[in-house]
């Protein structure tokens, strides 16, 4: 006589498997809005670790305005309320197995939202941060000391690198990628060369590049594999009096440098619309100007969002 | 010939298949020539049978209106009571639909996005 096993008829003991499989088409506000309180079966599905690879925030902005002083944005407090409460849910939810961390341009995280956030998902590999307004220095390097698993990140162009990148050089052993979204010149190129000999991909597109700059980590990063310097305004300094000049092509010291390179990534046309952008933008990219998530793309697969 | 496979549900009904059908099936196609089912009515059975028939050929790569047709016709499929789409997934998980735990899954998800966990607990009766 076959047995009829009881299968309970109830939406609460719904298998794991299926209910996350139902909570994976869920975007970070439908998951942090009272599914993981309906009962505590659904809470361990909302807090399975297939939701929780990857914490995406950047459809979420800041309301801020611009203003003429340090830190040349003011977030109003509402909005800020809103993302501490995303924050932790989500943390809480994510039970530290958070591996890629993604915020948006105009999203203006404060010092003490990045350490809250660190200390949640100390297993982190990937951060996509392209706006620091707020975030001092001992924040991010609290951060970084917390990251150890770090590998890949992508920030913007600040005036003073060093103290960060030795923060990663010494605390982050797996770190290999980095894309930066801003200008880069010598002192950039310096810092990188000094404390991450090691990297192994690096994104620059979209920026005002310093022609010596680029020489130098073509010639000194040495596990350099894959380089974008795509629709780049690339700038030569002669010693003065000559005057900057923008480069209309690359020249034939750099194509040779770069040969050894697995991928080198350029885009260096008139009628590219990229290109055009970053020109008339001066090597600043505004990506508010344009499409919705343009900043997300990038010619390198693993840095593409 | 193509083989039959003939499946039993805990109602002690029998559907027959043919192999192209039962191919949708993990389980299915693993079994012998007959596959019980326990945990599975004769109602929720027949509705699988139903999904994995018109389901036998995907329409061309490039046939638009077959492949709209057909999400059409699974849009309108799925459409059922909340009771039913229950046992529908647990059945469809059971034998290793993919597409249709898929369509079942996306069809619970429509209906509690938007809800609060109060309206959720009420909606499904937790």
């Amino acid at each position: 006589m076959e047995e009829s096993a009881y299968v309970s008829r109830r939406w609460e003991d719904l298998d794991t498997d299926i209910l996350v499989k139902i909570f994976q088409s869920f975007d970070i506000f439908q998951l942090t809005s009272g599914i993981a309180h309906v009962c505590s079966s659904w809470r361990m599905a909302c807090c399975d670790p297939l939701l929780w690879k990857t914490l995406d925030l950047s459809v979420i902005r800041s309301n801020f305005i611009k203003i003429p002083l340090e830190p040349y944005v003011y977030v109003d407090a509402r909005s800020d309320k809103t993302l501490t409460r995303l924050l932790k849910i989500s943390l809480s939810l994510s039970r530290g197995n958070l591996k890629t961390l993604i915020f948006h341009f105009n999203l203006y995280v404060s010092d003490d939202q990045l350490t809250y956030t660190a200390e949640r998902c100390p297993h982190l590999r990937r951060l996509v941060m392209p706006a620091w307004n707020r975030i001092k220095k001992t924040g991010i390097c609290k951060a970084i000391r917390i990251w150890r698993d770090l590998e890949s990140l992508t920030m913007p162009s600040i005036a003073n690198p060093p103290y960060l990148m030795e923060e990663i050089a010494n605390n982050c052993k797996n770190f290999s990628e980095l894309k930066v979204m801003g200008p880069f010149d010598n002192f950039f190129a310096d810092t990188i060369r000094m404390y991450l000999p090691k990297i192994r991909v690096l994104s620059l597109r979209c920026s005002m590049i310093v022609k010596d700059a680029l020489i130098s980590i073509l010639d000194d990063l040495q596990n350099l594999e894959v380089l974008n310097i795509s629709h780049c305004l690339l700038i030569e300094i002669p010693p003065p009096p000559a005057p900057r000049r923008i480069m209309r092509e690359l020249d034939q010291s750099i194509i040779e440098k770069a040969s050894r390179l697995r991928e080198f990534v350029t885009c260096m046309k008139d009628s590219c619309i990229m290109c055009q952008r970053t020109r008339n933008d001066e090597g600043i990219m505004r990506w508010y100007k344009y499409e919705e998530g343009l900043w997300k793309a990038d010619e390198v697969s693993s840095l593409a969002l | 010939m193509s083989r039959k496979i003939t499946l039993k549900s805990s109602d002690g009904e029998l559907f027959e298949v043919d192999e192209a059908v039962a191919l949708q099936s993990e389980t299915m196609i693993e079994a012998d020539n007959i596959l019980t089912l326990p945990n599975v009515t004769s109602e929720i059975l027949a509705k699988v049978i139903e999904y994995c028939k018109m389901h036998v050929e995907s329409p061309e790569a490039d046939d638009r209106a077959a492949a709209d047709e057909l999400n059409r016709w699974d849009l309108d499929f799925i459409n059922l009571p909340d009771t039913t789409l229950l046992d529908l997934i647990r059945a469809a998980h059971h034998l290793k639909i993919k597409g249709l735990v898929d369509l079942a899954c996306s069809k619970v998800a429509d209906r509690i996005k938007g809800k609060t966990a109060e309206q959720i607990r009420e909606y499904f009766n937790i």
